[in-house]
């Protein structure tokens, strides 16, 4: 039986992060939650592999989440990193777009895009990793 | 193995449907040791994905109507996942072109009033894989 695929949700507003667990528990997903930058960087550094991340932008401060996307960028096999943020600027994304990040969504996420995306996304990385 | 085709050029992939541009990309390209394969419309650009392995793809944000590149830079993305993406936009990118190319694997975008061989040696120098001096095609 395959594995489930792993998901981690960095957001500071709970009932976000609940709300977006249980849709994803729902599609199948394993889902692990944090409520701030600092305990998603803690989990990552402490061994913590995902197949994605779905993280918030402004938590402890504006922008942190980005931290949380550029941690993730040096994972390897790196995981799909989503950004879900009310607050997009052209200096933000700027940057999410330079630290390679794989999708921004914007509050309120539309999930009948985002849930396809992940689930193309993740298929998708999947398919690169057989293929080396 | 044939000493010849162990190092093939790198190949880039050109998408405007503006002749001026092509032509002028096709240039800079080649000067810096592409095999630079130009399309002026979409199908013409797939068609071009079923016959080239591509390192580079170079697409206007514009092809037959406002935004119609964006989707075939994803497709791009998806088909040369390890290839360079640059799209090119009209004016100052916003919020909502940084998230098109977010979301469509795209790698960089550069203002489409910049002159191509700026834009080609931006992309060169961003870009270790970059092409065999000459972009001579080796048969």
């Amino acid at each position: 039986m395959p594995r489930k695929p792993s998901l981690l949700i960095v957001d500071d507003e709970v009932s976000v992060a609940r709300t977006l667990q249980m849709v994803f528990e729902q599609e199948g997903y394993a889902v692990a939650a944090a409520h701030s930058c600092a305990e998603a960087l803690h989990l990552l550094g402490n061994g913590g592999r995902y197949d994605a991340i779905i993280t918030d932008l402004n938590m402890e401060e504006p922008d942190i989440g980005l931290d949380v996307a550029r941690f993730a960028g040096n994972i390897k096999p790196k995981p799909v990193v989503v950004i879900c943020t009310g607050y997009a600027s052209s200096d933000n994304t700027r940057k999410a777009l330079e630290l390679r990040v794989d999708y921004l969504a914007t509050k309120p996420v539309d999930l009948k895009e985002l849930v396809p995306a992940l689930n193309r996304m993740i298929a998708h990385r999947r398919d690169m990793r057989v293929a080396k | 193995m044939n000493p010849r085709t162990a190092n093939p050029p790198k190949m880039a992939l050109v998408v405007s449907p503006d002749l001026e541009t092509v032509s002028a990309f096709q240039a800079a390209l080649t000067g810096n040791g592409y095999v630079a394969i130009i399309a002026r419309d979409l199908p013409t650009a797939l068609l071009a994905t079923t016959q080239h392995y591509f390192d580079l793809a170079i697409v206007a944000s514009r092809l037959g109507e406002g935004g119609d590149g964006w989707p075939l830079a994803g497709v791009l993305h998806l088909v040369f996942p390890r290839a360079f993406i640059a799209v090119l936009t009209p004016g100052e990118p916003d919020v909502v072109t940084f998230q098109s190319a977010i979301n469509n694997g795209v790698t960089e975008i550069y203002d489409q009033s910049k002159r191509p061989a700026e834009v080609v040696s931006a992309i060169v120098a961003q870009n270790p894989s970059k092409g065999e001096p000459g972009g001579k095609r080796v048969q």
